[in-house]
């Protein structure tokens, strides 16, 4: 090993150091509580193999509400916020008086922390002071209790995470869109293409490497959402909007079941990678096939 | 090469600086008085006991940390540090729903100096299986029902659910209110609701009714109570209370306690059930526009019942076991020292409206204080039914899964009612065995 290499791991132990230690012992050591007795109470922690898992995976509220609810959740949250991000991408890549401004404005649910923009929205929604019942009344319409009902709850949820998400989405878009170089699009101005042909075959194929790794990386994110979930419903009314992440929470943190808990995250942890990988391939594939 | 021998000794020179300083750090520390470190909740009655314990600290040359944590980490923190066998903490916040969870980490308190006139009824979670206590009372936590003042007499509050809905909606009609009922109803909120009512009509949660003795309750093998008519009758009471008397706000399945006291403090609802903690905050005029119109009455009662119910928990203070001997002597003269504060107990009552620990202050405070007056009466002279909870480990999967159901039934159909409380009985049975 010459003195550059060892410079080099120098340079890099202290930041793997913390890497072990705050993140690979604590998820080696939550996948061993899986497989143990562990409540947080009474940690006997005696090896118990796979019947946590067995119990999550034969719980019927896991296979029947919370899976269904959040593939739901991460399909519709991803494609909301991806097709209004590219809507805003695609606005904010022309030029217009008051662009800068119109572009801070749209960067603001960035700085917002999620748990706060829940409480705003829960507030926005409550059905007696909300400024949503409020509108509805001042147009003639009947107030609703949008967070009694599984749809209307989901649907507020939704809009919350699409509301935080989809300036990041624009961000990393708009920075796609800037880096697409100029000659094809020059060449579609002479051929006299409408703007839409031009989105359409060239703008779109070429954005569609960015789009791929924003939705993956999306996506993965959205499976794992916590903090405006739990803050705005959590996961109620009663189990109808509860995502993986909160029945894990529920049963290591409510219910002091760390090993249930624990098997609930690990077995979240393999499906999220399973469904990543194949996400990957697929949108690769998609983005070789529009080269 | 140079620059990685300058990044070595700059690496080795910080490593010694920062061990040097953290050698003279606990030097310091050790140097320093005595130290109790209490792991409490940040909230007003909790600082009110700290402050008479913080009065004998001073005078005992004591210095007391307080370590305050949020209401949502707080179990989850303490369990964890009690459970490593550490000293993270010589006094902690404890209370009856997690009472039995904690009973083999706590240090027995039975000898603390003034337990003698603490009220018994509140302590049954707090044994251990050598029947010792773990716990010193702080405040009592009651279950009260409000009314305001300014829209009824006293002998016009309702005493019974059907009178409950006449009287809302009499005021609804005259225009005196938007709503008659208002309370919490999701989970950790099911008090404020669903389970007054059940506790009012004669009924609860598990067979056989009442029994908190987790022996017979095992024996009965935890079989719920949910499909009893009594229990059908106060799901379709607050059903019908919701959308057809529409005396309770369609959003109701949904509030939090923070959410039905915002209504009620809008001086939108006639009555709200939730603890008398909350009085102090109905009438701060920074937040209520129902200062001074506040009254406090019995629990109305249900068809199944005859004379009205309560309940009377209380919060506590309590010490761990893995704490060393000196300082658990200590934080138990604190804790004694609290305990006979009397004045402290009454500016507590005063400033929160937690309940004194010492019963012998009652009916003094009673007396000269026609708020104390009015809760005893709507309270403490009332005989509770049974606990407000459960003491046994899988108590919040239970409360979890009867939240669920309740929280079903009302969402659905009146004629699906007796359907939903069927089918989740099974799950509520699966909670309480851990299946």
């Amino acid at each position: 090993m010459n003195e550059k290499t060892r410079f080099m791991l120098a340079l890099i132990t202290p930041a793997a150091l913390v890497l072990i230690l705050f993140q690979v012992v604590p998820i080696l050591t939550g996948a061993d509580a899986s497989f143990r007795n562990w409540t947080l109470h009474d940690p006997k922690r005696t090896w118990v193999g796979f019947a946590n898992y067995l119990h999550v995976l034969r719980d019927a509220e896991f296979r029947d509400i919370v899976l269904p609810n959040t593939f739901g959740f991460m399909i519709a949250t991803v494609a909301c916020s991806l097709v209004l991000g590219l809507a805003i991408a695609l606005m904010l890549n022309n030029r217009f008086p008051g662009r800068w401004l119109v572009q801070s404005f749209v960067l603001l649910p960035l700085m917002v922390a999620p748990v706060i923009a829940a409480i705003m929205i829960r507030w926005m929604f409550n059905d007696q002071f909300g400024v949503v019942n409020a509108a509805l009344e001042g147009l003639g319409l009947a107030p609703i209790s949008w967070l009694t009902q599984r749809w209307t709850t989901f649907a507020v949820i939704l809009l919350t995470d699409v509301w935080l998400w989809t300036p990041w989405f624009a961000l990393i878009l708009l920075a796609g869109l800037q880096s697409l170089p100029p000659e094809p699009f020059e060449a579609a101005r002479i051929d006299a293409a409408s703007a839409w042909r031009t989105f359409r075959y060239i703008t779109l194929p070429m954005l569609r490497p960015v789009m791929v790794v924003c939705i993956v990386i999306r996506a993965i994110d959205a499976f794992r959402t916590f903090d405006i979930v739990w803050t705005i419903s959590g996961g109620g009314p009663a189990r109808a909007t509860e995502l993986f992440s909160i029945y894990a929470y529920v049963e290591a943190f409510q219910f002091l079941n760390l090993a249930r808990g624990s098997a609930a995250a690990v077995i979240g942890a393999i499906v999220i990678v399973v469904f990543a990988l194949l996400l990957y391939r697929v949108l690769n594939r998609f983005v070789e096939v529009s080269k | 090469m140079p620059e990685l021998k300058r990044f070595i000794r700059l690496c080795v020179a910080t490593a010694v600086g920062l061990a040097v300083s953290a050698g003279l750090v606990c030097t310091q520390a050790q140097a320093q008085e005595r130290e109790l470190k209490v792991g409490y909740m940040k909230n007003p009655i909790q600082d009110a006991s700290l402050d008479m314990m913080d009065k004998w600290a001073k005078a005992h040359g004591v210095k007391l940390t307080r370590v305050p944590m949020a209401y949502s980490v707080f179990m989850e923190k303490v369990t964890a540090t009690l459970t490593s066998g550490t000293d993270q903490f010589d006094v902690i916040w404890h209370n009856d729903d997690w009472g039995q969870l904690w009973k083999k980490w706590l240090e027995a308190t039975d000898d603390v100096k003034g337990m003698e006139n603490a009220d018994r009824w509140p302590l049954l979670a707090f044994w251990n299986d050598d029947k010792k206590l773990t716990v010193v009372p702080m405040a009592h936590t009651v279950g009260t029902f409000f009314y305001r003042t300014d829209l009824l007499k006293p002998e016009e509050v309702p005493t019974t659910f059907e009178q409950l809905i006449s009287v809302s909606q009499r005021l609804q009609k005259e225009g005196k209110v938007k709503w008659g009922y208002v309370g919490g109803m999701t989970m950790n909120n099911t008090w404020f609701s669903l389970w007054w009512t059940m506790w009012a009509n004669n009924c609860d949660i598990l067979k056989p009714l009442f029994e908190r003795d987790n022996d017979k309750l095992t024996a009965a093998k935890f079989e719920p109570a949910v499909s009893e008519p009594c229990h059908r009758e106060i799901v379709e009471f607050w059903w019908d209370a919701i959308n057809t008397h529409k005396i309770s706000p369609p959003g109701m399945t949904a509030y939090g306690r923070n959410e039905a006291n915002a209504i009620f403090m809008a001086g939108e609802a006639a009555f709200t059930l939730v603890d008398s903690t909350h009085f102090g905050e109905f009438n701060d005029p920074k937040r209520s526009k129902i200062v001074g119109k506040v009254g406090m009455a019995p629990f109305p009662v249900g068809p199944r019942a005859q004379k009205p119910t309560s309940w009377n928990e209380v919060w506590g203070w309590a010490i761990p076991k893995g704490v060393p001997a000196e300082r658990k002597q200590l934080a138990k003269e604190m804790l004694s020292a609290m305990m006979g504060d009397e004045a402290g107990q009454i500016e507590m009552w005063k400033k929160t409206g937690g309940p004194p620990p010492n019963l012998k202050l009652w009916p003094k405070l009673a007396a000269e204080d026609k708020d104390f007056a009015a809760l005893k009466h709507a309270v403490f002279d009332q005989t509770p039914i049974t606990h407000s909870a459960y003491y046994f480990a899988e108590w919040p999967a239970v409360h979890k899964a009867y939240s669920d159901m309740a929280i079903a039934a009302l969402s659905g159909k009146r004629e699906d009612i007796p359907k939903v409380l069927a089918e989740h009985a099974d799950k509520i049975r699966r909670a309480a065995t851990g299946n």
